[in-house]
Formats: structure tokens, sequence, C-alpha cells
């Protein structure tokens, strides 16, 4: 009781709280930028850190954690453009509800899931922090391998109204990333002797160039051909508590779904939140309306992707094991305030743990209300016309993508794929399975071979192991599951066929 | 969805995945040891998945002739959406090559002037004016002065 009192008086002391608002705001510009992440203003942060006390410190580490989680959701839902590839979900019925007119009703439904989420995943860590992290730590290679191939079978539930467009978009979104550097030999894969293709195809560039160039482009297209509807916005619906807390049982679902993934290192946000995105259209009552700008499409993958938060640092405080980089640079704050994670920490600096609680709970309530204040000044970005948002967006494509790794050849990779994501919208061919294949392929091709390494070769690894056959057992069900559907989708348009 | 469209992008689709399976054979190596996936294996297998899955494509398209509905006749794109396209690469292609040579302050806003003119078609030239500058400045407050991301100076000028 006393490490809990005192743990609370300094996570609410005004400097912390004052700590804990900078990095909120440092977060929240940064992932709302395109190209700027917030394990970059992590890592710009860190060094303002070392002249600070260690609770300060750690809460303006979590402050730039907890805002940057949320913040990719604004230009997702605003311009289109995922801040963060966490949000890249978040635009699949997001931005369909901006150019709807319900832009401040999305980006208040996306804060309320995003806090639900963070806190969600803050109480489960709190209460079963051992628990899941013994869990977490059975995830091997073969687990995870199985995990993200089940994830990827949610290109089923995105592929539209065709599977196959679906597989097809899913495969060459696997293909781009197979491009450059292998991680495991250090050979180059597809680079013919280029020193930029070594570093292959940024995430982040690809997520820009897919979702804002042919954006950008229709905008070009439709503009004196097509007359737009004035976007009137919906002021009133900036803070939608009833409407999204009428789906709690989705936030909780997806908040679970956010927090267990968050757990597992090597996996987070975008891995979460398309899991969510898929398990809330499969479970919906009008999956038909997914895509088209529903309040399920946003609540579900943003209470997922910022649950991973507290889910990410269930390993990192109790065992030291960070899942990525923003979790790294977390990790490397704790050690340089001398705070060595672990299972000592909870037994000798009980005061820190529950001091770290707080601050992470004070971070979402910050969240919500900078966030929802700020929506009536974000949505004011769509009162401009749309091809001279175009023309802006344009722009920000080319800094975005430099940004990244300040490369000029990313903007040129941007343009590209940009152009080619515009081509094959055109072939109906749905962009969010290349996004899932981008995101997901990674990871998926590193696991499978990791195992194997393991087990010399033997594919008796991925039998072996209950949590991995559980995963394989869905993917399957999944596919079944749809194939099923669309047989039974084609057979009853026929004609004659009632 | 079978359409006219499939009866072409199914075939292109296997080229596609051949030029690949030869392109992924001739440049990356295979596995170290045996047993083992090198990193051939990975692309191998989305190679012939995806030859497999165009070949699927191919079939269904040429099952469904003559049952195309009205809408599967809608051209893929029709001339201006493709000068749009175009224009717009080129323009990207373009600010990528003027970043590097006369850098951000410069290129930027000879971009958004040639984007408002050429492919947004405004004609207003004090709103093209303000919006080439606000925009740029804008971009350079926030991107090199508040947050210290430095933006491309160019390799053709030499700044003072």
């Amino acid at each position: 009781m006393e490490a809990l009192l005192q743990g609370m008086s300094v996570a609410l002391s005004p400097g912390t709280v004052a700590a804990i608002a900078a990095g909120v705001v440092a977060g929240l510009v940064f992932s709302a930028i395109p190209g700027l992440t917030f394990s970059v203003a992590l890592a710009l942060v860190m060094p303002f850190t070392f002249g600070m006390e260690p609770i300060p410190a750690m809460a303006l580490l979590l402050g730039v954690y907890s805002g940057g989680m949320t913040g990719g959701a604004v230009s997702a839902i605003l311009l289109g453009i995922p801040g963060t590839p966490s949000a890249a979900a978040t635009v699949l019925d997001g931005h369909p509800m901006a150019r709807k007119g319900d832009a401040s009703f999305a980006l208040g439904a996306s804060v309320i899931a995003s806090a639900f989420g963070g806190l969600f995943s803050l109480v489960v860590m709190m209460l079963l922090l051992e628990q899941v992290a013994e869990v977490a730590l059975r995830f091997g290679p073969a687990e995870i391998f199985a995990l993200v191939l089940f994830g990827l079978s949610t290109i089923c539930g995105l592929a539209d109204r065709s599977l196959i467009r679906g597989l097809i978009a899913g495969v060459l979104g696997l293909m781009v990333m197979v491009i450059g550097l292998d991680e495991l030999d250090g050979v180059g894969r597809l680079t013919f002797g280029s020193v930029q293709l070594q570093q292959g195809v940024n995430m982040l560039v690809a997520l820009i160039a897919l979702f804002a160039v042919p954006q950008v482009i229709s905008t070009f297209v439709d503009h004196g051909r097509v007359e737009r509807p004035v976007i009137a916005e919906r002021v009133r619906a900036v803070f939608p508590w009833r409407r999204v807390f009428g789906h709690w049982w989705l936030l909780l679902r997806s908040s679970v779904i956010g927090t267990v993934i968050g757990a597992i290192p090597g996996t987070g946000g975008p891995i979460a939140s398309f899991l969510a995105y898929d398990h809330a259209r499969r479970f919906s009552r009008r999956p038909a309306d997914f895509g088209t700008g529903t309040l399920e499409g946003v609540v579900a993958p943003e209470a997922a992707n910022n649950a991973v938060m507290g889910g990410a640092l269930i390993p990192v405080l109790s065992l030291g094991i960070p899942g990525d980089p923003a979790t790294a640079i977390i990790l490397g704050g704790l050690l340089v305030h001398g705070l060595q994670p672990g299972p000592l920490l909870f037994q000798t600096r009980l005061d820190v743990i529950y001091a770290l609680y707080m601050v992470i709970a004070v971070s979402w309530v910050i969240i919500l209300f900078i966030q929802l204040a700020g929506i009536r000044v974000f949505v004011r970005v769509l009162r401009v016309p749309p091809h001279v948002l175009g023309v802006c967006i344009l722009v920000l494509c080319g800094i975005g993508s430099y940004v990244i790794r300040n490369s000029i050849f990313d903007v040129y990779l941007m343009a590209v794929v940009g152009v080619l994501g515009y081509a094959l919208q055109r072939m109906r061919i749905p962009l969010a399975p290349v996004v899932l294949g981008l995101v997901l392929g990674p990871t998926l091709e590193q696991q499978y071979r990791t195992a194997l390494i393991l087990s010399e070769g033997s594919h008796q690894i991925f039998f072996e192991s209950g949590v991995a056959m559980a995963f394989f057992a869905l993917t399957l069900l999944t596919i079944g599951w749809q194939v099923w559907s669309s047989l039974r989708a084609s057979v009853t348009s026929k004609p004659g066929v009632a | 969805m079978k359409s006219a469209v499939d009866r072409w992008l199914g075939p292109s689709l296997t080229v596609l995945a051949l030029v690949w399976l030869w392109l992924v054979y001739a440049y990356i190596p295979g596995a170290r040891f045996e047993g083992e996936p090198g990193p051939r294996a990975f692309p191998v297998l989305l190679g012939v998945v995806l030859a497999g899955l165009g070949v699927v494509m191919s079939l269904q398209a040429l099952m469904s002739v003559g049952r195309e509905r009205s809408a599967d006749a809608t051209p893929v794109l029709t001339g201006r959406e493709a000068w749009l396209a175009i224009g717009t690469f080129g323009l990207l292609i373009l600010y990528a090559f003027l970043l590097d040579k006369i850098g951000f302050i410069v290129a930027t806003p000879v971009v958004i002037a040639t984007a408002m003119y050429g492919l947004a078609q405004v004609r207003r030239w004090v709103l093209i004016g303000s919006l080439a500058i606000g925009i740029t400045l804008g971009c350079w407050v926030i991107f090199d002065a508040l947050l210290g991301t430095p933006l491309p100076s160019g390799s053709w000028v030499v700044w003072p």
C-alpha cells in the first residue's frame, strides 16, 4: 500500500504530468504526419530524459509511446494515409467515413476506442502480467509463423467480392517485401547490384504509395467531372460515446486481440489491427458494409492497435524482452535510469511499477482530452476542395517518403508503387490484401525459416506445437468458410436460383 | 467476378510470375545447407502461387465467355484517366529528381504550381502562388525547423 501511494504521488506530481503531456503531444504529432513514426519521436526524445529523474523521464517516453499509438489514425481518417503502419486497417473504413461527412465522428470514435484499448491492456498488464508473460514466452518461431499465417488468411475477408483477386493481391504484396537484403543469410534479393534496393521497400513508403497516390489520381480524375457532395461535417458527433460503447463487446474482443498479440515479441500493431478488423467484419451483422465507412471498421482496429501497448510492455517489464523498436527504446530508457526490468524490479521497486502504471493511465486521459479537443481543428482540412487537397497530399507523399530514411530513392519508389497501386485498383484488384502482404510478409518468412533452422530442416516443429496447430486449424477454417461463402454466393446469384 | 479484364489479366499475371521465377533463379542463391529453406525458397513459392492464380483466373475467364455482365465491359482506364495517372506519376518522378538536384525549398513550389495548373486545372494564380509558398514554408517549419528532420538541400545548389 505504501508503495502504491508513493508511486501515485510521483506519477501525479505536476512535473511528471507535464512530461506525460509533452510526450503525448510529440507522439501525436509524429504519428499523425505521414513519414514520421513515433519510434523516431522516442529516439529523438530519449536524450532529453538523461538529465531527468527516472519517473518523469519514463513518463515522457511512455507519453510519446501512447500518443504515437493513437495519432496515426488522424491522417488515416482525414487523408487516407496511415500515419503509422498500425493505422493501415483504420483507413479501410475511417477514410470512407470522412468522405461521407463523418470525419469528426470517425476521429472521435477512434480516440475513444483507442483509449479503451489502451486502458484495457493496462488493466490486463496490472492483473495478469506474470501469466501473460508466461504464455507469450511459449511463442517461438513456429507459433509466430502459424499466428502470422492465420493473420494472412484474413486476406479472404479483405478480398471484396473475388477471392482469387484477393489472393493475387496478397501474393503481390508479399513479393514486394521480398526485394532487398535477406535478413537471415545477408544476401541481396532482386537488388540487381543497387545499393538503394538492398535496404528493401520500406513498409511505410509502400503504405503511403498504395493508400495516397491512387486517391490523389482519383481526385484529379473526378475534378470537374463528378459533382462531389459538400462534406457537411456533423460536429455534434465529436463525442460519440454511446455509439462506440454500443459496440462494447467488439471493443472488448478487439482489445483482447491487441493485448495478446502485443505481448508476443516480433508481432505488433499492424497484425493486431488487421486481425481485429477481419474479426469485426466476420462477426458483424452487416459484413457487406465494411470498406464503405462503418463504425465497427474503425473501432475494432483502433482498440486492438492501442491495446498492443500494454501487451507489448508486459515482456519488457517482466522479462526485459522488447518486441519492436518502440519497446526497445522504452527498455533503453529504463536501463539508462537504472531500472533493470525483470522479476527483481517487481520485488524491490514496486513503487516504480505502480508509478509507471499510473503514468500510462494518465497518458490515456490526456490523449482523450487533447484528441477530442483537437477534432474540430483537424476536420477543417476537409473544407479544402478535393483537387487542391490532392495537390497537398501529393507533396506530402514526396516529403513523407523522403524523411523516413532520408532517401530520394524512396520518393522514386513511392511514385512507382503508387502508380502500380492505381493500376491494380483499376483492374479491380483490392489494395487491402496487398497491404496485408506487405505488413505480414517479412515476419511470415523470417519466422518460418528460423523455425526450420532450429529444427534442422524438419517441418515436424510446426506439428509438435499445440498452439501452432490451433492457428493452422483456424487458418483452414477461415479459408474454408470463405470458399464456401463464395460458392454459395455464386450459386444464389445465378438467374433462376432463389 | 469474371470479366473481360480477366481474359488478359490472368495470362499477364502468369507471364509476370514466370519472369519473376526466372529472375529469382538467376539472381538469388539457394540454400547453404541441405534441408534448410534458403533465401530463394519463399520467392519461388510466391512465383509458383502467382502463376497458379493467373492460370485459374484465365480459365475462369475462358469459361465465362459470352456471360459477362454489362458492368464488366467498362474499360479499365479511359484516355483522360490514363493521362492523369501518367501525369501524376511523371510529376512525382520530377519531384524526386528536383528534390535531389535543387532541394526542397525550390523544388516544392515548382511541383505544387505544376500540379495545380496541370493536374488540378486551377487557373487562379493567386491561389497557386499562395499555396506553393504556404505549403513549402509550412512543411519546412514543421519538418526542418521544429522537428529537426533535414530536408534535401540539392546537389546543384550551393547555399551560402
